[in-house]
């Protein structure tokens, strides 16, 4: 798998397509987090989104919305790898998942103001616990990895990082004021 | 479903464990309730904002050193690296990295659960039949059975016994105090401390008394032969009495015999061709690494060889012997390569390391070496890291899962202060059963394409392009370490990096290898034929 060339006479736009890519990186992979069940999985579709997103580049009307443009091709990606899976895993129907995308790409202001204030709630937390958090959620670990070199405590360890999400989003929420979830 | 039950059927779900009635409700009730969605999603959100930000905090931020300005001056390199190592252990025993060590060993330690029972020390001509993976010199050996077709094997079990094997042969390995053997010719060496070791073949069962002893299972024969050379054994032989052998006695089948020694193994003689053999690969490796120092690619070229006169000298032999490019051992011990006579660096303390210092910026490179791992303490263990991590700068290192890992970071054009860390895994390589043995081990990166393809022995294990790559970024190397990371900061929580094991030859191209000519490096260099 390659990225397309970028010869010079592209180079503006190829720029222009990374800043839009990277600026709407966190909302597109939040996005493809809640369709697929693997990080792998989450990376694969975001590297194929980009690449798919370049090649099309060309019919990305500008002043429209890149999140929601680029948003379909990965709900498409997404479900595209979940039908690839579904010889081996539970996967959710594609009604469900379009109802979940459909959705999603609706409330990502929201999203994102919920992502903006995440630090100011871990800071709330001790620092064994976000040190939990961090290697529990550090690219390329998984939990149930960590999880299970953790011996015993594979479901005191998983307790553990519920609790510890709950408290993040209900401090979220606070933050946030009332929105109703 | 509370936001709790969603959340354990999200984690089930995604772990691929959730019973196919959770899964069920999971599903209808996203289906018919736009609030259960909206809490998915929220998770999900968070989640993905949990490892931006893990991802961050680990990856890029802490990984800034303040640059001294030592590292631009080539004198003060030994006296920053070793400041920049006091620091580093100052943090990792008093600072406030306790709890992130105590965390991470908690949570990182993984359970020995191998069934090693020996080792396979030596290895001949050795030809196996059945397994896909045959197992290779300096490999712990699993409970079960073996087929050697031809050659000559040691293999050590733990308890201290050692056989050596011609083959054909078929063993049955039961654990570290028995084995069997079903076909072939078999010396057996029993220290004290493995007294009791039980050694059996068909119609027979020895019992070890602290000896030496050899067997002989011929298919075609109706019983077997054993020969006692020193010591004592008792033999059970099936529908015989229980007898006693003493050195220089022999059974064949239940009753004594008085069979020729020469039919047996000789001692020693795996030694003698382990080590004509060394003699002819170390000279074959010889004549090729004349050749290929002279490839135009090379930057760097470190045959390892240890000259006593300049202790840390690390030579760099890499076409024109750019003197500039020699590295300083520091702290690394020199200790047998390969081969008898072929010299490697180990890093195994703290502050083991070699300092180099490259100029320039590169379009491709390739790293290749050939490392022994002896084990994974560390979250991350160090091959080739630059000081510190700028823009550009490539590092090399081994994840504690056995994976490699190669990574390069470049500024995040939205917000040009901080990075985007392009970082590529393989699939875990590196366990505790195939600790201890030489490796050859490669990773090829080119910024046209962005294509980063990782090699094992040879053989492509991985291969990938980041989202984040952007065509024609510059490779730049500056002041760099192998085995260890040279200035990390203070903060960093995993500054300690060094190898725990060794490199033996080191090749740094300025040109993505092919797959072929990284084959052709592996097939000049590996261990054994």
């Amino acid at each position: 798998m390659r990225p397309p060339p970028s010869p010079p006479e592209n180079a503006a736009a190829y720029e222009g397509f990374v800043l839009l890519l990277v600026k709407h990186e966190p909302a597109l992979r939040s996005f493809v987090r809640s369709l697929v069940p693997r990080w792998e999985d989450v990376d694969e579709v975001m590297q194929e989104t980009a690449l798919i997103a370049w090649r099309k580049f060309a019919l990305f009307q500008p002043g429209t919305s890149f999140l929601a443009w680029a948003g379909s091709i990965a709900r498409f990606e997404a479900l595209k790898q979940v039908r690839k899976q579904s010889r081996d895993r539970l996967v959710f129907s594609d009604e469900v998942l379009e109802l979940l995308a459909h959705e999603g790409l609706e409330e990502s202001d929201r999203l994102e103001r919920e992502r903006a204030v995440l630090e100011e709630c871990l800071a709330r937390l001790d620092g064994p616990e976000r040190e939990l958090l961090q290697i529990s959620y550090e690219p390329g670990v998984r939990l149930h990895e960590v999880a299970a070199r953790a011996g015993k405590s594979v479901q005191a360890f998983y307790k553990t990082i519920q609790r510890l999400r709950l408290a993040l989003l209900v401090c979220i929420e606070r933050r946030l004021g009332e929105e109703a979830i | 479903m509370t936001t709790e039950e969603l959340q354990r059927a999200a984690d089930a779900w995604r772990e691929g464990t959730i019973a196919p009635e959770d899964f069920a409700r999971l599903e209808s009730l996203l289906r018919s309730d736009a609030r259960a969605r909206r809490v998915w999603r929220r998770a999900a959100n968070l989640e993905s904002a949990l490892q931006d930000w893990a991802g961050r905090d680990a990856g890029l931020s802490a990984w800034l050193p303040a640059r001294p300005t030592a590292r631009r001056h080539p004198l003060w390199w030994a006296v920053a690296a070793a400041l920049a190592l006091l620091a580093s252990l100052a943090a990792y025993f008093v600072g406030g990295h306790r709890a992130t060590e105590r965390t991470v060993a908690r949570l990182t330690v993984p359970e020995g659960t191998d069934r090693g029972c020996a080792v396979l020390t030596q290895a001949v001509d050795a030809e196996w039949s059945g397994p896909q993976n045959p197992p290779r010199a300096g490999e712990t050996l699993n409970i079960g059975s073996l087929a050697l077709r031809a050659g000559l094997v040691q293999i050590d079990f733990f308890s201290g016994a050692s056989l050596v094997v011609e083959g054909p042969a078929v063993l049955d390995l039961v654990s570290s105090w028995e084995a069997a053997c079903r076909q072939g010719k078999v010396r057996v060496r029993v220290p004290p401390s493995a007294h009791g070791f039980r050694f059996n073949a068909p119609g027979m069962k020895l019992v070890d008394l602290g000896t030496e002893f050899a067997m002989n299972v011929d298919p075609a024969q109706p019983d077997a032969d054993v020969h006692v050379f020193t010591g004592e054994v008792i033999a059970h032989p099936a529908g015989g009495a229980e007898l006693r052998l003493l050195g220089g006695q022999s059974l064949r089948g239940p009753v004594l015999a008085s069979l020729d020694p020469k039919s047996f193994l000789p001692h020693g003689q795996l030694d003698e061709l382990a080590a004509a053999q060394d003699s002819r690969r170390l000279a074959a490796w010889g004549q090729w690494s004349q050749r290929v120092r002279q490839d135009e690619r090379l930057l760097v070229y470190y045959p390892m060889r240890h000259f006593p006169e300049w202790e840390r000298l690390v030579n760099n032999v890499a076409n024109g012997n750019d003197k500039s490019r020699n590295g300083g051992a520091v702290g690394a011990v020199w200790t047998q390569g390969r081969w008898a006579g072929k010299d490697a660096l180990e890093f195994k303390r703290p502050g083991s390391r070699v300092r180099l210092n490259l100029a320039g910026s590169y379009d491709a490179i390739t790293f290749a070496c050939w490392a022994r791992l002896d084990g994974i303490d560390r979250k991350y263990s160090a091959l080739l890291l630059t000081d510190g991590y700028d823009p550009g700068e490539p590092h090399w290192q081994i994840f504690e899962n056995g994976s490699l890992m190669f990574s390069i970071a470049y500024p995040n054009p939205a917000k040009p202060e901080t990075k985007r860390n392009q970082i590529y895994y393989s699939p875990p390589i590196f366990a505790p059963a195939n600790s201890g043995r030489w490796q050859q081990i490669a990773v090829t990166y080119e910024n046209l394409t962005g294509t980063v393809i990782q090699y094992v022995n040879g053989r492509e294990v991985s291969r990938e392009v980041n989202p984040f790559h952007q065509p024609g970024r510059p490779i730049v190397f500056g002041a760099c370490e192998l085995g260890n990371w040279g200035l990390p900061t203070a903060s960093h929580n995993f500054p300690i990096r060094n190898l725990n094991g060794a490199i033996d030859e080191f090749l740094l191209y300025q040109a993505a290898l092919s797959g072929a000519e990284i084959a052709q490096l592996y097939e000049a260099g590996k261990s054994e034929r």
